[in-house]
Formats: structure tokens, C-alpha cells, sequence
């Protein structure tokens, strides 16, 4: 008997879930750390090595969200033949900045990469391209889906520059129109096609 | 302080009216639903949208109250300083503010400054977010005509409305912390014990009460709590029996809840930069929302496959645990201590 195949996505969505668990269990753990060492209470040296020591712990967590993101981006313009040496290359290059600039500038390629494909996914979504794998049809649906994700790129990229009060604030307003928008158009897809055909007219017989 | 003080008694008499006849619309709700939740034919079918409605109105009214109570703090009550002490004051502005990317606005004595209160702080905020849960609550009994899913919203009320009245009623003892806060500062007559509470004032009022983010963080925030309630009340009845309506309905409101949340979690996050600095991620309140933003997340996409089979199932169990996750989320700012905290 062959044994049944896995997709990609589904391996994909698989180990994004075990990452967000992990982080949800670290979150609980932070809860009751605060509270049991009383940390409000503790001089502010004290208090920020505890939270330092509970970012060391969530970093390669949030490592590994970044690499899946990198990953999971790419697969609505590749086939997964071309996704896996996508993944790997992408790995590789990230790897050799990381050996060379530390981690902090591996983890801004991934995301460079990531941000520039997820550019190209939404024009196509825009152009209401066929050449777009999605797993749901509807051009309001993927329009939507695409600026989600593009959102929460930004978003981890704001995260990266919040030092930075005027590239933060550009970044993070982009970030809530684009995620706030993409909610809308896959939320209320429906409407929003009914109302584009109102204005647009019947179609020609 | 004084001019202020008829305004507060008039508002806490009109209140207890208020939350008196609320009470007993209530009651008559619950009782309505516990009936009709037990019986196989409706009971008075009639009652429920007038009762239900006469609650949101009255709950609209009391909002009324809280924002004109708002309105009188804004003008009676400013932080005026003494002329002699604004020179020196603005130094020490300007002083603490090099170096720091949000800094206070120095002091104008032409305009000082003055409270411009949110209508969702201390107890105010459990009222704004049962007026949005029953305004919500109206929509759907208008939406659905099953008498046991009507019976379970007029019970939701009654049970918000009891928890108001016995617990955190905002017309008893209205805005018990920030009066606690101001009221030394109105009583002191020495110019110098006015500084310096002056200086403790005045980064609050700017950094919380004041701050815009105030008017989009937490509203969003108490909507989208709202709709996880009623997203709530779907599931349990999806458990109970299958119906095509109760699913649709409560997948349009944990949409609009989803929603809420996310653009409400989002918005916090500057604010948070602009008052706490950095390294305010472990904060136990945000920790926890961060969980249920997770099981909302997941409740939601479970839903894209709700004609799989037995998938109805799990999204409703998972409909139910963010509205536990919820719950947490809220007692864990009395429990933990933090940012957020409540204690």
C-alpha cells in the first residue's frame, strides 16, 4: 500500500502551530514568572535581566516563526519542487549572513525576501492573476489573504526597528492598513464583490 | 473640586434610577429566558425583542450619563498652576524630555491642561462592554427566531446587568481611582506640594488618560469581548443541536470580533512604546492576549473547513475556549500583577 503523501502546506501549517504552542506555553510561563518573583516589585536593573532572560528564551522561537514565514511566503508563486530549493536557498544564504553578521542581519534577509515576494504576490493578487496557487478562489478572498500577510511581515519588521520612532510609525500605520484592510476584503467578500458589481453596472449580456 | 461635587451627586442619583429600572428589565429577561430555554414551545414569543430593546436603550441612556459626567470633569476640573511656578516647570520639561523620542508638552497658562477621560476606565469599561454585548445581542434577535437562542441572549443580559449592579456599577462611587488620584492635588494650597503632585499628574494624564490610544485600544478591545460572548452563546448551542443559522450568525460576529481585536491588539502597540519604552512584551495582560488572539485565530480557520466532518464539532469546543481564553485574559489582570493590571 503507498503510504499516504503530505502536502507542503500541511506540514508547513503543522510546524507553525507547534511554534505558536510553544510561544502560547513560554507566555504562560512568563505570566507566572512575573508574578510569583514579583517583579513589579524589583529594582529596575532586576527587572530588566528577567526580561532579557525571557526574550533569550523566545528568540529561537521567534527564529524559527521568521524562517516559516520566509518559507510559506513563496508558495503561492512556486510549484514545490521550485519551493524546496527556494527553502534551501534561502536557508543557506540566511546561514552564511548569520555566520558572518550574527543573526539579527540573517534574520533581516529572510525577511527582506519575504517582503519583496510578498510584494510580487500582491500585485498579481491585484491584476487578478490565474498564476497565484491559493487554496480558496475569489478575488476579494486572496487579495485579502495576501495583504494579511503582508501585514504581519511588516509587523515583525517593525519589530526589528522600533528604535526608530519615524520608521517605526510608517512601518506599524502600514502595517494596520494593510492587515486591517485584508480582513476586511476576506471577511466581507462577498459584499464587497456585490457592491464593486453595483457601481461597476449589470454585466453586458 | 467643589463645583464638581453637585454634578456628581446628581449623576449618581440619575444612575441609581438608571440601573434600578435596568435591573428589573433585566430580571424580567432572565426569567423570560430561563422559561423559554426549558420549553419546547415558545413562551410569550412577543416579550423578548421589547425587553431586550427597552435594556439596550436604558444601557444607551446610562452611556449618555457617563460621557456627560466626562464632559463636566473636562471643563471644571484643570491643572492650573500657579504663574510663578510655569518658568521653572517648562525646564524641567524641556530637561526630561532631550533624549527621549516622546516627550511631555511643556505648559501653557493660557491653556492648562485638562482631563479628557475615556468613557471606558475603571467600572465605566464593564458598561460600555455589556452595552456593546446587548446592542449586539438585539442584532442577532432580530437576525434568528429560535426561542431557545433568543431565551440565551436575554439570559446573557440579565446575568451582564446582575454583575453591573452588584459588582461594578459605575454610577456608585463613580471614577473611585482618578478622584483618588486628583483629589490632593484640588486640596493642596502650597505652590511647591502642588509641583510636585503636578508632576505626578501630568505624565499620566498624558501617557493614559489623554492619550488617543485610549479612544481605539480599549473600545476595540471590549467590541470584539462582546462578540467572542456571542460567538460564545453559538457554540454552546451548535453543541447542543446542529442549526445551519445559529453557525452562520456566530461566524459573522467572531469575523467582526476577530476584527476588533486584532486592529485593538495592534494599536496598543505604540502606545505601549510611547509609555512603558521596550521590553513591555512580558506583561502577563499581553501575554495573555496574545494566547487568546491564538484561539481566536485557530477558531477562525477551523471554520474554512466547517464542511468537513465532525469540523462543526471542534469549532465549536474551540469557540467556547476563546471565550475561556477571554475570561483568563480579563482575570488575569486582577490576578497578575503588571502594566495592565486592575488590582
Amino acid at each position: 500500500m503507498r503510504p499516504r503523501s503530505v502536502s507542503y502546506d500541511y506540514v508547513l501549517i503543522l510546524a507553525t502551530v507547534a511554534v505558536l504552542f510553544a510561544i502560547s506555553v513560554l507566555c504562560i510561563y512568563g505570566m507566572f514568572a512575573f508574578k510569583f518573583a514579583q517583579i513589579q516589585n524589583l529594582p529596575p536593573a532586576a527587572k530588566l535581566a528577567h526580561m532579557e532572560r525571557l526574550n533569550r528564551l523566545a528568540a529561537p522561537l521567534i527564529i524559527a516563526l521568521i524562517t516559516l514565514l520566509g518559507i510559506c511566503i513563496p508558495k503561492r508563486l512556486l510549484p514545490t519542487r521550485w519551493l524546496n530549493r527556494f527553502a534551501v536557498l534561502l536557508l543557506a544564504t540566511a546561514g552564511t549572513v548569520g555566520g558572518v553578521y550574527g543573526v539579527r542581519p540573517a534574520l533581516l534577509v529572510i525577511l527582506t525576501a519575504s517582503l519583496v515576494l510578498q510584494l510580487a504576490v500582491l500585485a498579481l493578487a491585484v491584476a487578478g492573476s490565474g498564476l497565484l496557487r491559493f487554496e480558496r478562489s475569489g478575488y476579494w478572498l486572496r487579495l485579502g489573504s495576501t495583504l494579511m500577510h503582508l501585514g504581519l511581515i511588516l509587523f515583525v519588521l517593525d519589530l526589528f526597528f522600533f528604535r526608530r520612532p519615524l520608521l517605526h510609525l510608517a512601518l506599524f500605520w502600514t502595517t494596520t492598513v494593510a492587515t486591517t484592510a485584508g480582513m476586511l476584503c476576506c471577511f466581507y467578500a462577498q459584499p464587497l464583490a456585490r457592491l464593486v458589481q453595483k457601481k461597476k453596472g449589470p454585466p453586458a449580456p | 473640586m467643589e463645583n464638581l461635587s453637585h454634578i456628581l451627586t446628581l449623576f449618581t442619583s440619575a444612575g441609581r434610577v438608571l440601573m434600578g429600572l435596568l435591573l428589573a428589565v433585566a430580571t424580567a429577561g432572565g426569567v423570560w429566558g430561563l422559561a423559554n430555554l426549558c420549553r419546547r414551545d415558545p413562551l410569550l414569543p412577543r416579550l423578548s425583542g421589547p425587553l431586550l430593546a427597552t435594556a439596550t436603550a436604558l444601557m444607551a441612556l446610562g452611556f449618555l450619563l457617563i460621557a456627560w459626567l466626562h464632559v463636566e470633569i473636562h471643563r471644571l476640573l484643570p491643572l492650573t498652576l500657579p504663574a510663578e511656578l510655569v518658568p521653572w516647570l517648562n525646564r524641567q520639561l524641556a530637561a526630561a524630555n532631550q533624549g527621549s523620542p516622546y516627550g511631555l508638552p511643556l505648559y501653557d497658562p493660557a491653556a492648562p491642561p485638562r482631563y479628557v477621560l475615556p468613557l471606558w476606565i475603571e467600572n465605566e469599561k464593564y458598561f460600555f462592554w455589556f452595552l456593546c454585548s446587548t446592542g449586539m445581542a438585539l442584532v442577532a434577535h432580530r437576525r434568528l427566531t429560535q426561542h431557545r437562542f433568543r431565551a440565551a441572549l436575554l439570559l446573557l443580559a440579565a446575568v451582564q446587568v446582575a454583575v453591573l449592579f452588584f459588582t461594578t456599577n459605575p454610577f456608585v462611587e463613580p471614577l473611585a481611582r482618578f478622584f483618588a488620584e486628583v483629589r490632593p492635588w484640588f486640596a493642596a494650597t502650597d505652590p511647591w506640594q502642588q509641583f510636585s503632585l503636578f508632576m505626578q499628574l501630568y505624565p499620566r494624564m498624558v501617557f493614559y488618560y489623554n492619550a488617543h490610544y485610549m479612544w481605539l485600544h480599549p473600545p476595540l478591545l471590549f467590541l470584539s469581548y462582546a462578540a467572542i460572548t456571542l460567538v460564545f452563546i453559538t457554540s454552546c448551542l451548535m453543541l447542543a443541536r446542529r442549526e445551519v443559522d445559529v453557525e452562520a450568525l456566530g461566524y459573522d460576529f467572531a469575523k467582526l470580533g476577530f476584527l476588533a481585536l486584532t486592529l485593538g491588539m495592534l494599536l496598543g502597540y505604540p502606545w505601549a512604546l510611547q509609555a512603558w519604552g521596550p521590553n513591555w512584551w512580558w506583561d502577563p495582560k499581553i501575554c495573555s492576549s496574545i494566547m487568546l488572539w491564538a484561539v481566536f485565530s485557530t477558531y477562525l480557520h477551523t471554520r474554512l473547513y466547517a464542511n468537513k466532518p465532525h469540523m462543526w464539532y471542534f469549532s465549536s469546543i474551540l469557540g467556547i475556549l476563546s471565550f475561556v481564553a477571554m475570561l483568563f485574559t480579563l482575570l488575569a489582570s486582577y490576578y497578575f500583577p503588571g502594566e495592565h493590571t486592575f488590582q
